[in-house]
């Protein structure tokens, strides 16, 4: 389950119309959040609120035998209209799972967001500072996101740590997102790493006019699957090593008449390391996940299938009268997910590590409980246990 | 001063070194590059040893020693380890960063493991040594320096210049915190599993737990440690040299067949024996002399000043390859015309004889002041005693040991325990032997004069008339049954009891006193000739330290004579001091009867202890 300042990121990344799914880094996004999601350790707590539409905090206390804690500010210059309050919130914005994309979306023109007034412009960069210290560390995260224009954003991760090298790290970023391709250049301060991503979507350009007349055949096969191809490379100036990776990825669109899936292909050709995953949004309620790796220089190989499981309160002794109501007859508004009893995520690898979440919400709390086992270790098959509780206002 | 260091076992097995080693190298946190736990394949400490030069040496005792040295390694050991190692450097790098500023990656930091294999050899060591040695608490060997002067990493990755230099920082840094670190570890822990036996079987039972049907240990040798009362079908002592035959292996690795625990009984044994301490094991049906008199304390001290230099080559020759009583006697008789001469040759035929006065008199002396002998010389810098009166006390150490190791035989499996762990009562060996044969009254005139007899000679030497204490502990000491007597004439080995024989005719006639040196050195050689086995264990696992235990007692005296007289220097100038505490006591401790007196040393540590 997401922090729930990752959640008001994802806000401002939403209300600022930027597209987080169009970048290389979030090519197997589905395959990571079905197969790599994180098993909570010990005991957390977390109590967070947005105060204002522009500014939130959140306080963290954890107990995985020392107790440690976390104090976590935000501040956004774009107003956050979104529901964050843990009794109303849209349970698919803090589960990830299967990331069904949509269709690329044209981007902004520049001027869409100038404002004028008398004579100057007076509209300013949207702009989101968060910080968060740990406390018994005294580790400070710091992040400064700014969309310089609609195409292009900034963002600056800094880590105060006195345990790193040098004390910290600072990384930058630089995103690009037309639509039709979009790319990343960043610089680490550690070893002055430097890197470039790109990502290129076969298809229609969005930035195409719309005001061009369809043809018939476009209106006949409407697109309903989308073809992508990036890589990426990086170096480290400072101890000369570097990497390279490239990627495919087929993803049906909301067009596409079957179940959603998503197919990638990613290869690194340095370390001969050739992953493959494949995802399956089987039902409303089930996503399925697989992925293969396999290293065609040392020849090792692994499998691991993961899922999700979205569990629903059956309602069946009102299914019947419920179906009898006239269709025009004004129903309580319910939300989506109300009804939604939970969310189970598990995965397992061919070595029998087994890692099983269990989210959902109960009253205004949400919960995440989670194990992590391995069944090779007969003596300890519980690796962690943990339980998250977040509760919002 | 010199060592000798035997460095050919140090070579011959290497496995337990060799785990250790990998048990150590995977217990600190490895860096993120390795990825499997590293495991050492081979290991050879090659056929040149270190070169060691003394720097200076803190503490000396025959259970303890502390030292600084000077190390030049420039042998042809090598090492080869082997593990994975995580060939995507991007990879390595992100796994020590925090996820928050990480670029990460999609598939550019995707793993790649190698299997590595590492042969470090040519190493070049040099560096101060700081060794601790005690025996209860093994060696520690911390390195003052860093020692790793060069290296050269060979791997697998040779042909590739990046690796390769990667990896020779990478592992020199490593093997820096290994010298520093880990290593006083492993040798801590070795040193450990070869003098102690428990920890030693701590450790095979955890071994064999854990390793379950993987049988690492050799097979036993139920002749590798020859008994020690070898007897062929009739009765007659064998030699060493038929028992070896009789042994698996060669006579040529006795060394290292050994039974270790064996070894160590008789180590243990003879140490006791020869500082007396309380905690002494009990020897089931043996005649202590020390029990048969009153030891007085101006006899002992008149005997100690020129005994020092027997002293030390006595406890040469009892480290030596002979055992025999003879080069004892020889080593006593080259302080001649000295007072206490005497009594150590007497001291001879007694310990086979079974009685004597003198002897017993010394050793009685010898066991109130439990390893003291450190601490009287040390504090005869203040005191100016005599440096000699502690180490007289060790003069009859040869022949106790010897009559000990003889009696080993006579010994049973339930006394290991007390050898291995410290007694609680010294008087136990009294209180068994009282207990065994019920009440002993002070007149057994039945027996007394024919042991007197041989008593006769030393008679002379008692400064003090025999008191009340005294003549009931004699009278015990004729109670010893004649069976074991005869058992060992079967048993002892044969310069045991050739000795026993000769020695006995010598004690009887008076000339024995005036034996010239050369005589006896004959005499010595010719007892020197068949080894018994028992002494051959003892002698092949303790020669070295003989040697360095001699060469060490002669610079400690050395020093001590100088700081003997510095403290005079000293003291002439300041008030006379209170003499130390201990010196009183121990004085007070001698009339009250050897039991007592130990007891009472025993409750307060000697200072090299406390200090």
């Amino acid at each position: 389950m997401l922090d729930f300042m990752e959640n008001v990121q994802n806000a401002f990344y939403e209300a600022s119309h930027w597209n987080v799914d169009n970048s290389y880094g979030a090519l197997n996004a589905t395959a990571r959040a079905l197969l790599d999601f994180q098993t909570p350790r010990g005991l957390r707590l977390q109590i967070s609120s947005l105060a204002a539409s522009n500014f939130a905090t959140s306080y963290t206390i954890g107990s995985v035998g020392f107790v440690d804690g976390s104090v976590s500010y935000l501040y956004s210059s774009l107003p956050l209209r979104r529901k964050f309050k843990s009794v109303d919130l849209d349970l698919h914005h803090v589960v990830r799972g299967y990331r069904h994309l949509q269709d690329l979306r044209r981007p902004d023109e520049d001027w869409w967001w100038e404002i004028w007034h008398s004579g100057k412009r007076i509209d300013r960069k949207d702009t989101l500072l968060y910080g968060r210290i740990f406390l018994p560390q005294s580790r400070l995260e710091a992040l400064y996101l700014r969309r310089l224009s609609p195409t292009r954003q900034l963002r600056v991760s800094a880590v105060s740590d006195s345990n790193l090298n040098n004390g910290g790290t600072i990384l930058t970023l630089l995103q690009n997102d037309v639509g039709k391709y979009s790319t990343e250049y960043m610089y680490s301060t550690d070893s002055a790493l430097m890197g470039i991503r790109g990502l290129y979507n076969f298809g229609r350009d969005p930035r195409a006019a719309p005001t061009e007349p369809m043809t018939a055949q476009q209106v006949a096969e409407p697109v309903h699957g989308r073809f992508s191809a990036g890589a990426e490379l990086y170096y480290g100036l400072l101890n000369k090593s570097g990497g390279i990776s490239t990627g495919l990825r087929f993803t049906t669109l909301p067009n596409h008449t079957g179940f959603p899936y998503t197919m990638t292909l990613t290869l690194n050709p340095l370390m001969g390391n050739l992953s493959s995953t494949y995802a399956v949004k089987a039902s409303h309620n089930l996503a399925l996940c697989s992925r293969f790796d396999f290293n065609f220089y040392s020849y090792e190989s692994e499998l691991q299938l993961g899922c999700e499981l979205w569990r629903r309160r059956s309602n069946t002794d009102v299914e019947w009268a419920v179906k009898k109501l006239r269709p025009d007859w004004r129903r309580p508004t319910v939300g989506p997910d109300d009804d939604v009893s939970g969310i189970l995520k598990a995965r397992v690898d061919q070595d029998w590590r087994i890692g099983v979440l269990w989210e959902g919400r109960i009253k205004e709390l949400l919960f995440t409980l989670g194990a992590s086992l391995d069944l090779k270790k007969r003596e300890q098959v519980f690796r962690a246990v943990g339980i998250e509780l977040q509760y919002s206002s | 001063m010199a060592f000798n260091f035997n460095w050919s076992p140090l070579i011959a097995d290497t496995s337990r070194a060799r785990d250790m080693l990998t048990t150590a190298l995977n217990k600190s946190p490895k860096p993120p590059i390795i990825v499997d736990d590293i495991i050492v394949t081979e290991l050879n400490l090659g056929s040149t040893p270190p070169e060691l030069e003394i720097l200076e040496i803190g503490d000396l005792a025959e259970d303890r020693f502390r030292g600084i040295f000077k190390m030049q390694y420039t042998g042809d050991a090598f090492l080869t380890l082997k593990t994975k190692v995580q060939a995507n450097p991007l990879n390595t790098y992100l796994s020590t960063k925090p996820d928050f500023a990480s670029p990460q990656p999609l598939a550019a930091s995707s793993g790649l493991t190698i299997p590595l294999q590492i042969t470090l050899s040519d190493i070049r060591l040099s560096g101060f040594v700081i060794l601790v040695f005690s025996k209860q608490k093994g060696v520690t060997l911390v390195f003052r320096n860093d020692p790793l002067e060069s290296l050269k990493v060979s791997s697998t990755f040779d042909s590739i210049p990046f690796v390769r230099d990667y990896l020779q920082k990478e592992i020199e840094g490593q093997l820096r915190v290994l010298f520093m670190e880990d290593l006083p570890a492993i040798i801590h822990r070795l040193s450990l599993r070869l003098w102690s036996p428990e920890y030693q079987e701590l450790e095979a039972e955890t071994e064999e737990r854990l390793e379950g049907s993987k049988d690492t240990t050799a097979p036993i040798d139920p002749l590798s440690a020859p008994p020690q009362d070898a007897v062929d079908a009739f009765g007659n002592p064998i030699d060493a040299s038929q028992t070896s035959n009789l042994s698996i292996d060669s006579a040529s690795e006795m060394h290292a067949s050994f039974s270790q625990k064996n070894i160590l009984r008789l180590a243990a044994l003879s140490e006791s024996q020869r500082t007396l301490s309380l905690f002494t094991p009990s020897i089931r049906e043996a005649v202590f002399r020390a029990w048969a008199t009153q030891p007085d304390r101006p006899d002992s001290g008149a005997a100690t000043p020129a005994l020092t230099q027997s002293s030390l080559s006595r406890i040469q020759s009892t480290f030596g390859s002979t055992k025999s009583n003879s080069s004892s006697v020889a080593s006593g008789s080259t302080g001649n015309e000295t007072y206490s001469s005497r009594p150590t040759l007497v001291s001879q035929h007694s310990a086979a004889a079974g009685l004597s006065l003198g002897a017993n008199r010394a050793r009685g002396h010898h066991m109130r002041r439990p390893k003291k002998r450190v601490v009287d010389l040390r504090k005869n810098r203040d005191g100016g005693e005599s440096s000699g009166v502690s180490t007289g006390a060790n003069t009859p150490s040869a022949s106790a040991t010897v009559s000990e190791t003889a009696s080993v035989i006579l010994e049973d499996r339930e006394k290991e325990e007390e050898l291995l762990t410290p007694p609680k009562s010294p008087a136990m060996p009294g209180l068994r032997f009282e207990s065994k044969h019920g009440n002993l009254d002070a007149g057994e005139p039945s027996r007394l004069p024919q042991n007197s007899e041989s008593l006769l000679p030393v008679a002379p030497l008692l400064a003090d008339p025999p008191k009340i204490s005294k003549s009931k502990q004699r009278a015990q000491a004729p109670l010893q049954p004649p069976e074991p007597e005869k058992k060992r004439s079967h048993s002892s080995r044969p310069p045991l009891s050739r000795n026993r024989l000769r020695s006995t005719q010598q004690a009887t006639s008076p000339l024995l006193r005036s034996l010239s040196f050369e005589k006896v050195s004959t005499l010595s050689a010719h007892s020197k000739l068949p080894m018994s086995p028992g002494s051959y264990a003892e002698s092949t696992s303790s020669s070295g330290g003989g040697i360095l235990e001699t060469a060490w007692m002669q610079k400690m005296m050395r020093e001590v004579a100088r700081k003997v007289q510095e403290e005079k220097e000293r003291e002439a100038s300041r008030d006379r001091r209170p003499p130390p505490p201990q010196q009183p006591q121990s004085l007070k401790a001698q009339p009250a009867g050897i039991w007592a007196g130990t007891e009472e040393d025993m409750e307060t540590p000697p200072p090299a202890y406390v200090a």
